[in-house]
Order: structure tokens, then sequence, then C-alpha cells
């Protein structure tokens, strides 16, 4: 199987279907990466959508001394920044919070996860859901997100400590009720 | 508890459970694992939590992904083929545009290397403008420009593939089938150069005024230069419906002596054709986006990707009616260039003037000089008088002040 970056290489070169081979690969890690950090599935699709735009724009600009992956979430986190600021700003942030359904039933289920994700501080947070969800290499985060790999660990450890303890916590309330 | 106690801390446990040590560090923490149980714990929490993680899933993609983002890549392919193409053909390509600037160069400039801006009929050429007949063009057969061919050719398909691309993003289902009209025969742009000696110099000019007005043709420009001690000169550029080039050419010759004589002429039914296929097809272009605009309502960005795309093809209609038009224009009416030259007799210069006339000449300078050397001192006395005065009522009551004190301590 040919790496991401020959076949965006192979893309540079003028063949089409690299990139359809590409955008077969990561169609759902990178709707899966908006759909998790956005609580509209219709703009998580938009905003996936707009990151295959942007890379098909700017072709050129992608050189292959970094990796696509890191290259492509780099863009996506770009995207979804864009986003928030422009949720913050029209004040539709607090909203979705606050009518976000809250989650019930089994801990081991995804929306105690969300919950206590949710809950995280937002660096550390990004930092693990880059790791969990995205299968991101340390030095990966740390280009994409532009912080030392030193912080990337620290963080990431701390972010793996409070999650733990909120998961506890949500599942001894859950036991009680 | 210190790193001699404990050598590795629960940080430098997450790129052991991420698998982001190499062999040598992970077999380390592996030993260390097998001793420390308190940090054994703290793996098996990490692969824990992992796993808990692992169960937020989400659902795959949405097929209306797809759509988008492979039209977009369609776009960017038409593109890509446009400038792969020059890419391959950038020299081809320098080298017919410069072939191709050359000739056209020589058929339009060369016969009016002297032109003289000075005198032109701009007016001539906008009332004659109005009398070309666009009907079917019957023109005999003339040799063909290979060059110029293939760079219209190359040009056509250029343009070609950039609407089919923009037709295949906007309605994959449309058709764009090329509807152009033909000409009836070959398009044929004619042009002249005569270069003419004649002892007439005043009736030939007003001849070739005449030549044009009998053809229905227009000057579209006339110098006249006379210089002394040589013979008037004339540079006039006729255009003449090219039905009347050869009769107009032979009334020219009569004009005198033909000191030189060229025709030229260049085929552009390729480029006419090509430019009306293009033109069709950027019409139908534009209906269907004009369809499409009006048909769909969904997403921003794709209105406004619509609308762009309309005022681009607009432009290109645009230019594209302009080259055709000024394609047909020159196979409407050939270019003559005539260089008129007069036979110069040189004549006997005119005798010095008489004593009386020079001694009239001098008064009448005299009396130039002295009525500026007037006008010249009352200029000085009204531009720096109220100066002076001001300054003669400041320093003379101080100069007799001092004089007076002066005579005083003499006195004393």
């Amino acid at each position: 199987m040919k790496s991401d970056e020959q076949l965006m290489l192979e893309y540079q070169g003028g063949s089409p279907h690299a990139f359809e081979q590409l955008f077969e690969r990561y169609r759902n890690p990178v709707y899966g990466f908006f759909r998790r950090r956005l609580n509209n599935a219709s703009r998580a699709e938009e905003l996936a959508q707009e990151t295959f735009v942007v890379i098909l724009r700017d072709t050129e600009q992608y050189k292959p001394t970094a990796r696509f992956r890191t290259y492509m979430y780099a863009i996506a986190l770009k995207q979804l920044w864009s986003e928030r600021r422009k949720e913050i700003r029209d004040g539709k942030l607090a909203a979705a919070v606050l009518h976000e359904e809250r989650p019930q039933g089994d801990p081991e289920t995804g929306l105690w996860v969300r919950a206590a994700l949710e809950q995280l501080d937002p660096d550390h947070r990004e930092v693990l859901m880059l790791r969990e969800y995205e299968q991101l290499s340390y030095d990966e985060i740390a280009e994409v997100l532009a912080v030392p790999v030193n912080t990337v660990r620290s963080r990431l450890s701390r972010a793996r400590v409070e999650l733990k303890s909120l998961l506890e916590s949500q599942s001894a309330r859950g036991v009680s009720r | 508890m210190s790193r001699k106690e404990h050598p590795v801390w629960e940080e430098e446990l997450m790129p052991y459970v991420d698998g982001q040590l190499d062999a040598a560090q992970a077999s380390e923490i592996e030993k260390h694992l097998k001793e420390c149980e308190e940090c054994a714990a703290v793996i098996a929490d990490a692969r824990l939590l992992s796993k808990q993680m692992g169960t937020w899933v989400v659902e795959n993609s949405p097929r209306g992904m797809d759509e988008h983002v492979l039209s977009e890549m369609e776009k960017k392919k038409g593109r890509r083929q446009q400038w792969a193409w020059w890419s391959r053909n950038r020299s081809w390509a320098f080298g017919l545009g410069g072939a191709f600037a050359a000739v056209a160069l020589m058929v339009v400039l060369m016969p009016s290397h002297k032109d003289d801006l000075s005198n032109h009929f701009g007016d001539a050429s906008r009332s004659v403008a109005g009398q070309i007949n666009p009907a079917p063009l019957q023109r005999p057969a003339m040799p063909q420009d290979g060059n110029q061919q293939g760079q219209q050719g190359q040009q056509g398909q250029q343009g070609q593939q950039t609407l089919d691309s923009l037709l295949a993003k906007t309605l994959p289902a449309a058709q764009s089938q090329p509807t152009a009209e033909a000409p009836s025969g070959p398009m044929i742009i004619r042009n002249a150069r005569l270069s003419i000696l004649t002892k007439e110099f005043e009736a030939a000019r007003a001849r070739i005024q005449a030549i044009v007005q009998q053809t229905q043709g227009y000057l579209a420009q006339l110098t006249v230069r006379g210089e002394t001690g040589s013979g008037k000169s004339l540079s006039a550029t006729l255009r003449l419906p090219s039905s009347q080039l050869e009769s107009g050419l032979v009334e020219l010759r009569k004009l005198g002596k033909v000191l030189e004589e060229s025709q030229g002429s260049s085929d552009v039914t390729s480029q006419y054709v090509d430019l009306q296929a293009r033109l069709t097809n950027a019409r139908n272009t534009e209906q269907r986006l004009l369809a499409l605009q009006r048909e769909r309502t969904d997403k921003l960005t794709d209105v406004v990707g619509v609308e762009r795309e309309i005022a681009r093809v607009r432009e290109e209609i645009e230019r594209m009616e302009a080259q055709r038009k000024d394609v047909f224009n020159k196979t409407q009416f050939a270019t003559i260039q005539v260089e008129l030259s007069e036979e110069y007799r040189a004549e006997i210069q005119p005798s010095a003037p008489s004593a009386g006339t020079q001694l009239h000449n001098a008064l009448v300078d005299g009396y130039h000089g002295a009525l500026n050397g007037l006008l010249a001192l009352a200029l000085f006395f009204l531009r720096y008088g109220p100066a002076l005065l001001l300054w003669a009522i400041v320093l003379v009551p101080v100069a007799l002040l001092l004089r007076r004190r002066h005579q005083g301590l003499r006195v004393g």
C-alpha cells in the first residue's frame, strides 16, 4: 500500500486517482475529528469537506518533508479554531453546551466519555483527543499544535489523570442514583 | 520519592503506553514494571482509559461529502490540465507565440513603419466601419500560414478544455456541442505595399483620396512631409474592401514610377472558426450556469462559486467576441501602405535683401531696443521702488542723526 506522502506526490504530479485514495482513507477520520469536537453534525460535515477542499486548492504548498497526516490535521485544527471563534462571537457555544444532553446509563458508553472530556482543560483535552482518536504520535501532535514534545507529554499525562478521575466520579454518581 | 528510589516518573510511562519509545527504552520500562506495582497500575489505568475512550464511536462520514470534494477535485483537475499543457509545451508555446507575433508584426506594422500620428483619420475609419457587410464571404484561396493555424488551434483546444471542465463541475450531465457557424470560404487578411516616385505630388495626393472614395474604402492614416532641399513625401495607409484591392492597386500604380511593390496575405480561417466554436460553447455554458444559478438554492459557497464562474465566462465571451470582430474586420478590408515621393527639382536661392531694406530693418530693430530698455527701467522701478522708498524712510533719518552728532562732537 502506498504511503500518504507518495499518494500526495502522485496527486501533485497530476494523478487524480491518488487523491481519491487519500480521500477514501481519511474521509471518516477527518469527519470523526470534527464530529467529536462539534455538537452540530452538518457543520462537522461541512468543515470536513472544507478541509479536503483546502488540501486540494493548496496542493502545491504541500512539501513531502511534512507527513501528510500532520499537514491534514493542522488544516483541520485551523478550521476548528476558526469555527470556535465564530461560535463564541455568535454566542452559539454557550447555548450548545447548555442544551447538550447529559449522559445516562452505563459508564462504559461513549456518552460518559464525551461528558468527561468536555470538562477537561481545553489544551489537555486536545492533546488527548489527538492521541487517542486521531492516533497522532507525540512528534506529530507537537507539530500540529506548535508546542514542544515535552509539553505534549506532560499535557497528555495530566489529561489522563484528570479524565480517569472524572470518569470515576461520574461512575460513582451513577451507582449512587 | 526521589529519582534514585523510583527511577521512572509517571509522565515517562505515557510514552510507553502510547508506543512512543524505542526498543531499549521500552525494555527498561518493562523491567521496572515487573518490580513496581504502582507503575504497573498506572499503565493498566492508562490502557483502560484508552479502551473507555474508544467506546465513543462516531458515525461514518455522510456520502454527501463525496460530491462536494470530488467536484472540487474535477475543478482543480481542469486547471491542472491547462497548467500541465503549458508546462509540457512551454518552449513550443513560446516558440510558436514568438513566430506568430513576428508574423503579425510584419503583416500589420511593417507597412506603417513611418507612421506619424499627427495626421490620423479616425473619423473616416469610424464612418466606414458601418459599411462592413457580415454576409457570407467569398474569397479566393490563398496560401495558408501554418504557424498561425497551429498556434490558434492550440489556443482553441485550451479554451475548450477550460469550458469543458467548468461544465463538468457544474452540470455533469450537460453536453457541450460546438455549433460554430463556419465561414463559406477561406478567411484571408490581405495587405500590399507600394513605393511610388511622382513628378506631380499634389495631383497624386488628390488622386489617392479619389481612389479611396471610388473603392468605398477609407484612409486609415496619412502623413505628408516637406523639407527644404528635398522633395515632399507622403505616407498613407489605405483600407480598401478586399474585393477592391486589385483595382485599387492598378489605379495607384498609375500615380508615377513604382519603385517597390509587395503583397502578402494570411489565412485566418481556422482562427475564426475556432473563435466561433469557443464563443458558442462559452455562450452555452453561460446559459447553463444561469439556469443552475436559478435552480440551486443550497450552500452559499456554491452560489458564490456559480456567480464567479458566470462572471468569468461572461468576460471570456466578451474578449472572444472582440477578437472575432477584429479578425472579421481585417478580412473585410485589405491594407495598402503607400509611400509616395516627389521627384525633387532644386531651385536657385533668392538674392540678399537690398541696402534700403537692411537700413529700414536696423532702424526698426533700434526702435524696438530703445522701447524695450525703457520698459525694463519702468518695470525695475515698479518692482523695487516701494522697497527702496521704505528703506530710505528708515535709513535717511538715522544717517542725518549720526551726521549731526558727529558735527556736534567736532564743535564741542
